[in-house]
């Protein structure tokens, strides 16, 4: 039993470390807006990376809990109390006010990308700021969220209006369950990523703006609150990144919850699985597509696409799609590997019953690769709010007084930010395993059967987590 | 779990780490802890991994753009952190070149030279561009 089990840990780590040594011409560097990017991890890190992993799943598989510990967890301490209505008003309308202010910038300022507002506020404070905040204060956008503060406040006046006297709400499709929102962060991500006027502040103040109509037509044909819950593409993203913050914001009240507590309760509704391999295939994409392996391979599609009579820019368009899907579908492949070695265990789970009953394993994970993969941009490019918030249109203003600031570099360093990328993903790979145990031990009535379905998981983990590390020194010289 | 089961497990968690050890330590030589190479790897490739003090004939190395594009493609320039960054810019169009991360800026005439230099304080990895054309020429590499 244990040779099996080490065999397979030790497998997903040799093939991590035999990628690394790899080697590969000088990567293109990808986003217009960063001023600088990140040094590959050294082979020396990776190597110890690598062996904690390993450690941490042996470990992990002696020591774990026999009883499952998260699965009903206690109530949560109360740590503060608000006024719910107050607080929602407050949060709802500074919310309609940002996005109000960066949707005009993105219109009406200068279109060059690093001097609007609306970029860096989309990609850095949006996109990778609000995963970092749910998780160091919970649920925070649910509080901020524009288009359901709006839908909100028309529901309210309209109420008044018509006296209570508002028609039911469509019922949300059961079958529809979290689609929307996987294929929402897969439109977001080629935007960022494959679009090639990613960067320009017009066109991106455009789409937030239909975002938000699509999400208003969602809300008000099947009720704010269901749509929110399932197919508010950013809302469910942002929220699930929530559930594993040790605080929790219930009515006006905030809580402090035993941590990874809040993960297990995830309603395994339909296209759950979906949007969590869309989480991590998009961010693992986008650190492939800096990596020399696809330096080297994306001239060979884009030149099969525009044999096809594409021009170069939409051929170069096609090849970035095709591999975005591809590497997305890697990972929602290497999922179902696992989970069919886990059928194998007690064939009388369907594959499509264990997929649903473990993918919330993978959003510690799916946090890890974010905070790997934009943890530096973070760091840096929020500073750029500081000059741009001045000079929102680029136009010379200095309306707060900040607009010559500048980015300092030197907050962090290179070694500081391998350090917290590679801590990351040992974390989330910690807290993936031991969120498997405990459903396992749920799942299977004997312990036995319980250790011998995470050998399976623990080889998806070993592998995402390997992945996620050879995409940090995919890079290396 | 049987306790001999775990105990066997922690056993051989302690082998990965001690192995690791020897292995890291033992690598560790001659990949981790040396300096990268110092020598930038435009131009001549003579100029070896020494220190500017003990080499002042260290080559300057230059990127030559020709038809607004870096002839050889997009090419690195290799650093360590503190040390004085100096490269040449050689262009057949006239444009502005821009380091990134650093934002120096310098304007090269159509034919002309551009001359860098400035103190390597930041480690990370910059883009080198056209400014007007938007054309990455170079890619510098700032090591710790």
């Amino acid at each position: 039993m244990i040779h099996r089990r080490a065999a397979l840990a030790a497998a997903g780590a040799g093939v991590a470390l035999a990628c690394v040594a790899v080697a590969g011409p000088d990567a293109a560097l990808a986003h217009g807006l960063v001023g600088r990017e990140d040094l590959p991890i050294p082979r020396w890190l990776f190597a110890w990376a690598a062996a904690v992993v390993l450690v941490v799943s042996f470990v992990g598989l002696a020591v774990l809990w026999p009883r499952p510990r998260l699965e009903d967890p206690p109530d949560g301490r109360r740590l503060l109390r608000v006024p719910a209505a107050a607080a929602e008003a407050i949060g709802g309308a500074l919310g309609i006010a940002a996005f109000a202010a960066v949707a005009y910038a993105g219109l009406a300022g200068t279109q060059t990308a690093t001097a609007n507002l609306a970029p860096t506020a989309i990609y850095v404070v949006f996109w990778v700021g609000f995963p970092f905040a749910s998780f160091l204060f919970g649920d925070v956008f649910r509080l901020l969220n524009p288009w359901r503060a709006a839908a909100r406040a028309v529901a309210w006046v309209a109420g008044r209006l018509a006296r209570g006297e508002l028609p039911a709400p469509l019922p949300y499709p059961e079958r529809l369950g979290r689609w929307p929102v996987a294929l929402g962060i897969l439109g977001f991500a080629w935007v960022e990523l494959v679009y090639a006027n990613r960067d320009d502040p017009s066109q991106l103040a455009v789409m937030a703006l239909a975002y938000a109509a699509a999400q208003l037509i969602g809300m008000s044909l099947f009720g704010i609150e269901p749509w929110s819950r399932r197919a508010d593409a950013f809302g469910v993203y942002f929220g699930l990144f929530a559930r594993l913050s040790p605080l929790r914001w219930r009515g006006g009240t905030l809580e402090l919850r035993r941590p990874l507590s809040g993960v297990p309760s995830l309603a395994v509704v339909p296209g759950t699985v979906a949007v969590l391999c869309v989480m991590i295939g998009t961010t693992s994409f986008d650190g492939f597509s800096n990596g020399p392996t696809w330096s080297s391979l994306a001239p060979h599609i884009q030149s099969f696409f525009g044999d096809l009579g594409l021009g170069p820019e939409h051929a170069l368009e096609a090849a970035f799609t095709v591999g975005l899907l591809a590497v997305v579908g890697i990972i929602g492949g290497l999922y179902r590997m696992g989970i069919a070695g886990m059928r194998s265990i007690d064939p009388s789970r369907s594959s499509e019953d264990l997929a649903r009953r473990f993918v919330h394993t993978l959003i510690p994970i799916a946090l890890a690769y974010v905070v790997a993969h934009y943890f530096s941009l973070l760091a840096y490019q929020v500073q750029a709010v500081a000059y741009l918030a001045s000079d929102p249109l680029g136009n010379g203003s200095n309306l707060l007084g900040t607009a010559s600031s500048t980015i300092d570099y030197g907050i962090i360093t290179s070694t500081g930010i391998w350090y917290v990328q590679v801590a990351a993903l040992v974390l989330g790979h910690a807290c993936g395993l031991a969120l498997a145990h405990d459903r396992a031990l749920v799942l299977y009535r004997s312990p036995r059967d319980a250790t011998r379905s995470q050998y399976w998981m623990l080889a998806v983990m070993v592998a995402f987590t390997s992945l996620g590390l050879w995409l940090l020194s995919a890079q290396a010289q | 779990m049987p306790a001999r089961q775990r105990l066997s497990l922690i056993a051989l968690a302690v082998v990965v780490i001690v192995v690791a050890f020897v292995l890291i330590r033992g690598s560790g030589g001659d990949s981790g802890d040396t300096p990268p190479p110092v020598a930038a790897t435009l131009g001549a490739r003579s100029a070896t991994a020494t220190s500017p003090a003990t080499a002042p004939e260290k080559v300057v190395p230059t990127v030559v753009v020709r038809n607004g594009k870096p002839v050889g493609g997009v090419k690195t320039l290799r650093f360590r952190k503190g040390e004085q960054i100096a490269f040449r810019v050689r262009s057949d169009v006239a444009d502005e070149v821009h380091v990134h991360g650093y934002d120096v800026h310098r304007d090269v005439a159509k034919g002309g030279m551009a001359a860098f230099s400035f103190r390597g304080t930041i480690d990370g990895i910059f883009v080198v561009e056209l400014e007007s054309r938007g054309e990455q020429i170079a890619s510098l590499e700032v090591t710790p």
